[in-house]
């Protein structure tokens, strides 16, 4: 708890000293937007943990230890995707994938999560990873030590919740993030869990004026919730081939419409 | 009654005025749609769009006995998009063909586009700037096997010749550009408008509808002859295609050749409806282009140029092969394209479909070459006599070095929406209710 009414303390100040006023609707803003910073500094917390023992695998040879960890320990940086653009070049470091460099996979240039996958899945081996795996932590590690003095500009964040789901339905839905491993679900849970928290954070504020859209919203989280669950296995999730061809028509629809829907969040909490 | 070839000769003041009542609702069965019908009845679906004529005014209408799309001329662009079908029930399949009617009726007649607060995203995507015109749209939707198969409560009222298309021969089907649960058949007089009319049912539809694979093309625009005929537009093979086409403004051929009638077989609430065939048939153009004129003329069965058919080497397109008088196959080999698709007997005027294909060009393929092609689309009374029979016929035909279908479906073209009240679909959901 500590460490949560610091960060919200802090988020707090920088809201008031990044000017963030220039509308009535940001004043309403500051209480969500200072515990989504808490929800972010939570998540990069665990995602350094996480990382740290993912990275001790990889580094020692243990190949099906690593695989088992990659995905559980992607899922608190899948969360807070919302807001990856506000350090996008982090997110490059930590997230890009191979279609991001000319020679893909085979590209030296190719870091972070994905060029691991592709170590761990596709030659079963850790052999040259150990430079990736140390770049990967203390990437994840300069993140976390970003957050605390990062500004979290309003608009950014009520946004960043359409923005996710316009990912998921542009380059996710199909399996195309995971594709070494095929542990996308996961990932969509994170995804989805990250989006769905803003919407929580700024509920309260069109609760009334807002009830059907916010039905809408709901009633499609759940639909996504509850195809997901079918697919659970232990703490996480089946392999993305596992997804039914239905499932996958549901989840399509679902993101889309949210994609849709969440467009309108900013301007019904009148930001610009 | 006005007449579109005096409109498009009159002054601006007319054009102005015609613009208004296109926007109006109550145009609709007005004077606008006597003059589109004119305009039907005087050109054939095969007939390539005439040069400069088209206006961003031109105006179909959509309502009717039948849909619009089908037997009105083409216009320069045109575009299939197929899409799985979310809907659980009948209540949902009913609300996604409110929606689209509502869309169609919109993007169709015209008008003003909504605006909204600058802090919204904007309803319309603005590529048309902020009054859309009709420019002659016309987006006719189309049920495929797979969205009555997969729903019990709409199983028994599936049409019946509907069925998935399965690989002929030649084929080289690719899964991600086959089938869907229903096609959007989008065509109109520029690209832009077709883009947009897609971009707006995709914004409206996200809820019930999911874009599985689209294929645009367009027919070449040409100049009338000295007799004011235009002719059939050519595809990429350079050859005219169409020349045997039925004749679209003959509503007793289309009757029998392309509208699902009450004494069809078919499920009531289908009649007025009709079978709607789209392949995508990738053209290899660089083989074709490296093949000698004769033999080109020899595999099609008609002189490249002037598109008469070999018998009557100095003729039009619109002579008729007399194949009797050439039972050798001198003249027209007997594996000509035209001479296997229609032996012009008796027995073959069973299997007329309407043609309305549209060409396309995609890109490079990975081997470097050209992937154009045919959007091939027709339309029929009976899918297994028209397209299914015709295709047979044309199995193993020395054209298919030359071709590679590669996409497409059948679907089941719904019947018209009667008027401004009625739904597309209305006599599905009716059926579906009362089963």
């Amino acid at each position: 708890m500590r460490i949560s009414s610091f960060a919200g303390a802090s988020a707090l100040a920088l809201v008031l000293s990044s000017g963030a006023f220039a509308q009535e609707a940001s004043l309403d803003l500051v209480e969500p937007i200072a515990e989504y910073k808490i929800y972010v500094s939570e998540n990069v917390a665990k995602l350094v943990e996480d990382t740290t023992a993912f990275v001790a695998a990889v580094k020692a040879g243990e190949v099906d230890k690593a695989k088992a960890l990659f995905a559980p320990t992607r899922v608190s940086y899948e969360a807070i995707e919302p807001i990856a653009e506000l350090f996008s070049d982090l997110d490059v470091a930590i997230d890009s994938r191979a279609d991001d460099y000319e020679k893909a996979e085979a590209d030296p240039e190719f870091p972070g999560f994905h060029r691991i996958e592709y170590g761990l899945w596709e030659k079963n081996s850790t052999e040259g990873l150990e430079p990736v795996a140390d770049k990967l932590l203390a990437d994840v590690k300069e993140l976390e030590s970003r957050i605390a003095s990062l500004t979290f500009p309003p608009e950014k964040v009520v946004g960043g919740a359409a923005v996710l789901m316009e990912e998921v339905a542009a380059t996710k839905i199909s399996g195309e993030e995971d594709r070494y491993s095929h542990t996308d679900l996961w990932d969509f849970r994170g995804n989805f869990d990250g989006a769905r928290k803003i919407v929580e954070l700024v509920r309260p504020l069109i609760a009334d004026k807002e009830a059907d859209f916010l039905k809408t919203v709901d009633a499609n989280f759940d639909t996504v919730d509850t195809t997901l669950l079918k697919y659970k296995d232990g703490d996480g999730y089946v392999t993305y081939d596992k997804l039914s061809e239905d499932d996958r028509k549901v989840l399509a629809a679902a993101v889309n419409t949210l994609a849709e829907d969440l467009s309108t969040l900013r301007g019904k909490l009148g930001l610009d | 009654m006005l007449d579109p070839k005096d409109l498009r000769r009159a002054p601006r003041s007319l054009d102005r005025r015609r613009l208004l009542q296109g926007l109006g609702a109550a145009a609709i069965g007005g004077s606008l749609t006597g003059a589109a019908r004119a305009e039907t009845e005087h050109h054939s679906v095969a007939d390539a769009p005439v040069a400069n004529a088209a206006s961003q005014l031109d105006h179909v209408p959509y309502v009717g006995v039948h849909q619009a799309g089908v037997v009105n001329p083409r216009p320069a662009n045109g575009m299939v998009a197929s899409f799985d079908v979310l809907a659980r029930d009948v209540d949902e399949l009913e609300a996604l063909f409110r929606t689209l009617t509502a869309r169609i009726a919109f993007l169709t007649t015209g008008g003003p586009v909504p605006m909204l607060d600058p802090k919204l995203p904007p309803p319309d995507s603005g590529l048309l700037g902020p009054v859309v015109h009709p420019d002659n749209l016309t987006v006719t939707v189309s049920l495929g096997a797979s969205l009555f198969d997969d729903r019990p409560w709409l199983k028994a009222l599936k049409p019946t010749h509907l069925q998935r298309m399965t690989r002929f021969p030649n084929d080289a089907l690719d899964a991600d550009i086959c089938h869907g649960d229903l096609s959007l058949q989008i065509c109109a007089n520029t690209q832009d408008t077709t883009i947009h009319a897609l971009r707006d049912i995709i914004k409206a539809t996200s809820r019930q509808l999911i874009l599985k694979w689209k294929q645009e093309g367009n027919v070449p625009v040409v100049l009338p002859g000295p007799d004011g005929r235009a002719e059939s537009a050519r595809n990429f093979l350079g050859f005219r295609d169409g020349s045997a086409n039925p004749d679209s403004s003959d509503a007793a051929e289309m009757d029998r050749v392309v509208w699902v009638g009450p004494e069809d077989g078919e499920p009531a609430w289908a009649t007025g409806g009709s079978y709607q065939a789209v392949r995508i048939i990738r053209n290899f153009v660089e083989r074709w282009d490296r093949t000698p004129f004769g033999e080109q003329e020899r595999i099609f069965g008609r002189a490249k140029m002037s598109g008469a058919p070999l018998d009557k080497p100095d003729g039009s397109e619109f002579d008729v092969p007399d194949y009797a008088a050439d039972p050798e196959g001198r003249a027209t080999p007997h594996d000509a394209h035209i001479r296997l698709a229609n032996p012009r007997d008796a027995a073959a005027s069973a299997n007329t479909i309407l043609r309305r294909p549209f060409n396309y060009s995609n890109g490079v393929t990975r081997s470097g070459q050209l992937d154009q092609g045919l959007l091939f689309i027709c339309y029929q009374a009976d899918l297994d006599r028209g397209f299914i029979t015709v295709q047979r016929k044309l199995n193993g035909e020395p054209l298919e070095e030359y071709i590679k279908p590669v996409g497409g479906g059948y679907f089941f073209t719904l019947p018209g929406i009667r008027d401004a009240a009625d739904l597309v679909g209305s006599s599905l959901i009716a059926a579906a209710r009362g089963a």
